[in-house]
């Protein structure tokens, strides 16, 4: 046992290194103006009070919040269906279907971008926001498919016929038994898709045709342009917090799930 | 023990490495195997140009590109080390006057005097002492002549953008320099202006400007964008200009009467370079002829050598009659920018970012 714990020192060096260092960075720039020594730093709470007193930032704020939810949501209404008709098909075609899902995840997400930002540019008529979300919901609904239907291919099968034998429908038996049982694959399907949502930035860039700002580009623009460090590090660690919060409550609600 | 002399022996000789080289004088085997870090603007090069001189020095070039001469400054201040950059005019006023550059070596940089007029001895740098220009070019509008006629885009210039009729068919450049020069010409300021009245009215000029025309904001996407005809207008760079009007009759080009920003890219040196005596050499062959050529018909932005300008904007040349090609030189209400002082560095940006988002 202790032999294997020695196994994972790289891992926890890795984490420390690259996980940890950094965000202790960040915490640091955002709480210190810039110019500000290592050392000889003071403690300010101005880079938040900015934030948050401005109606532009509050705003951007929101939309990104808004497309991440919604798009989190459409990825579950397309995803569950096709999970479930994965699943209910014989093993061998479920591997085929599954790698054909896994397919275009080879392909480098900024290719397809541009290949969607391609096709979208003949449609003049849709608004920038739908177009944004069609490019997210394509590119985050294969890991919202797999944690489903991995969730769902895991159930005995003899549950259903259980529930069959004591005088359940189709209908009844999916809402009873597939359902509940493949709640943690939604809540994991949730956190790969709703954290990367909320903070991407090439799409809204490249499909939003210029006009179309989410917190992801607010933080560019703050370390790439301005050059303001500090400022860009505290909107990081905003965002940050509220993806930490979701992924309590998310947690949180798979866990009441389950006492029931 | 054996490894160890091995190894005393090769640190030997790579200490004694340069010291061969300064002993004689520069020939072209001189620099066999080095490499040399070059970092220029996206789309601003004829690559077989870079090619040929690998192969005439026998050495690498590792060759990246950036996108704002901001982001260049942000990576020369975390310790990037690289041998040439081509930073614009105001930056390389700011890296001079950090010390982060060192002079040229005009023994072998004697290409300098084939240089154009229009960008020797600018104010930035009033003997070329540093920098040795790349490109220059102003900041104006391409447009759709089927859409808006000539005489309407003349008469209006950067007022343009405040023009609702073009609502929704107006692309805007996504740099907040051009963007805030763009509105204090409008109004009749000065470009480099720090006076809070006057960018007050200018914040609220591009205000206006993004409420009522609701453009695109884009960066290099433009040229292709405009080049197709997908909008009506759009704020370019006159090279990015000339390569659009000559891929589409349709589009002309418009220096506005408000006046406009005249800008020069130019080969430095940083100081930390580690082979700046390659350097040199690389600047030479850049501002010579055949590169010039290469990289001016590559890219449409005008050539800072005088032969060339005159042999591709003249009679039968590739720019011929094209307007965007050639910056207008000697109008009064055309500025350079000139480096802001520290605080507006940031500031212009934040309120551009935040005009953006609203």
């Amino acid at each position: 046992m202790k032999s294997f714990f020695r196994m994972s020192y790289p891992y926890i060096l890795w984490i420390a290194l690259f996980i940890v260092a950094p965000m202790i960075m960040i915490l640091l720039y955002a709480v210190t103006r810039s110019g500000d020594g290592i050392i000889t730093f003071r403690f300010t709470m101005e880079n938040f009070t900015r934030f948050f007193s401005d109606p532009t930032f509050l705003k951007v704020l929101w939309t990104s919040l808004r497309i991440a939810f919604l798009t989190t949501v459409f990825c579950i209404l397309i995803g569950y269906p096709a999970a479930l008709f994965i699943a209910g098909l014989p093993e061998k075609r479920q591997t085929l279907m599954v790698l054909l899902l896994t397919l275009p995840m080879w392909i480098n997400m900024l290719l397809k971008t541009y290949a969607w930002r391609g096709i979208l540019m003949n449609f003049e008529d849709l608004g920038s926001e739908i177009k944004v979300f069609i490019g997210m919901v394509y590119d985050f609904l294969p890991y919202m498919i797999i944690q489903i239907h991995t969730a769902i291919a895991k159930l005995d099968p003899n549950l259903k016929t259980a529930a069959y034998d004591l005088g359940a429908n189709p209908w009844k038996t999916f809402l009873k038994v597939t359902l509940p049982l493949s709640v943690p694959g939604i809540i994991s399907g949730i956190t790969l898709v709703f954290l990367p949502a909320v903070s991407s930035f090439v799409i809204p860039k490249l499909l939003g045709g210029g006009n179309y700002v989410l917190i992801g580009n607010l933080i560019e623009t703050y370390f790439l342009v301005a050059g303001d460090w500090n400022f860009g590090s505290a909107i990081s660690l905003i965002m940050a917090l509220i993806i930490i919060a979701s992924m309590y409550l998310t947690r949180k609600m798979d866990r009441s799930g389950k006492e029931k | 023990m054996k490894k160890t002399v091995t190894a005393l022996v090769l640190v030997l000789v790579m200490g004694l490495l340069p010291l061969m080289g300064l002993a004689e004088a520069f020939d072209p085997k001189e620099f066999e195997g080095a490499t040399l870090n070059v970092y220029n603007w996206g789309e601003y090069v004829d690559m077989n140009v870079i090619r040929d001189f690998e192969k005439e020095y026998n050495v690498r070039v590792n060759y990246k590109t950036y996108e704002s001469n901001e982001y260049l400054w942000l990576q020369l201040k975390s310790g990037d080390a690289w041998d040439i950059i081509v930073p614009s005019d105001y930056m390389i006023e700011r890296l001079i006057g950090a010390g982060m550059l060192q002079p040229l070596d005009k023994s072998i940089v004697t290409n300098l005097d084939q240089l154009t007029e229009g960008v020797k001895n600018m104010p930035f740098d009033p003997d070329n002492t540093y920098s040795a220009p790349y490109f220059w070019q102003s900041v104006g509008i391409v447009y759709d002549t089927t859409k808006i006629p000539e005489e309407e885009m003349e008469a209006q210039g950067w007022d343009a953008y405040h023009n609702a009729d073009y609502a929704g068919h107006v692309y805007m450049y996504d740099s907040s320099r051009d963007a805030f020069m763009m509105a204090e010409k409008a109004l009749g300021y000065s470009a480099n202006t720090t006076d809070p009245a006057e960018i007050e009215a200018a914040t609220e000029w591009l205000r206006t400007m993004h409420s009522t025309l609701k453009p695109s904001y884009v960066t290099d996407e433009v040229i292709d964008s405009m080049a197709q005809g997908m909008k009506w207008m759009a704020m370019v760079y006159s090279g990015d200009g000339a390569y659009i009007l000559s891929e589409n009759e349709d589009m002309a080009y418009c220096q506005p009467k408000q006046g406009t920003n005249i800008a020069v890219d130019a080969m430095v040196i940083p100081a930390n370079a580690a082979n700046p005596k390659l350097a040199n050499v690389f600047i030479q062959y850049m501002l010579g002829y055949d590169a010039c050529m290469a990289n001016s018909l590559e890219v449409g932005y005008a050539s800072p050598n005088a032969e060339v300008l005159a042999e591709l904007s003249g009679p039968g040349g590739e720019y011929e009659g094209n307007a965007a090609y050639m910056p207008r030189s000697g109008y009064e209400l055309d500025e350079l920018y000139v480096d802001l002082p520290g605080d507006w560095q940031a500031k212009q940006p934040d309120l551009w970012a935040k005009i953006m988002a609203e």
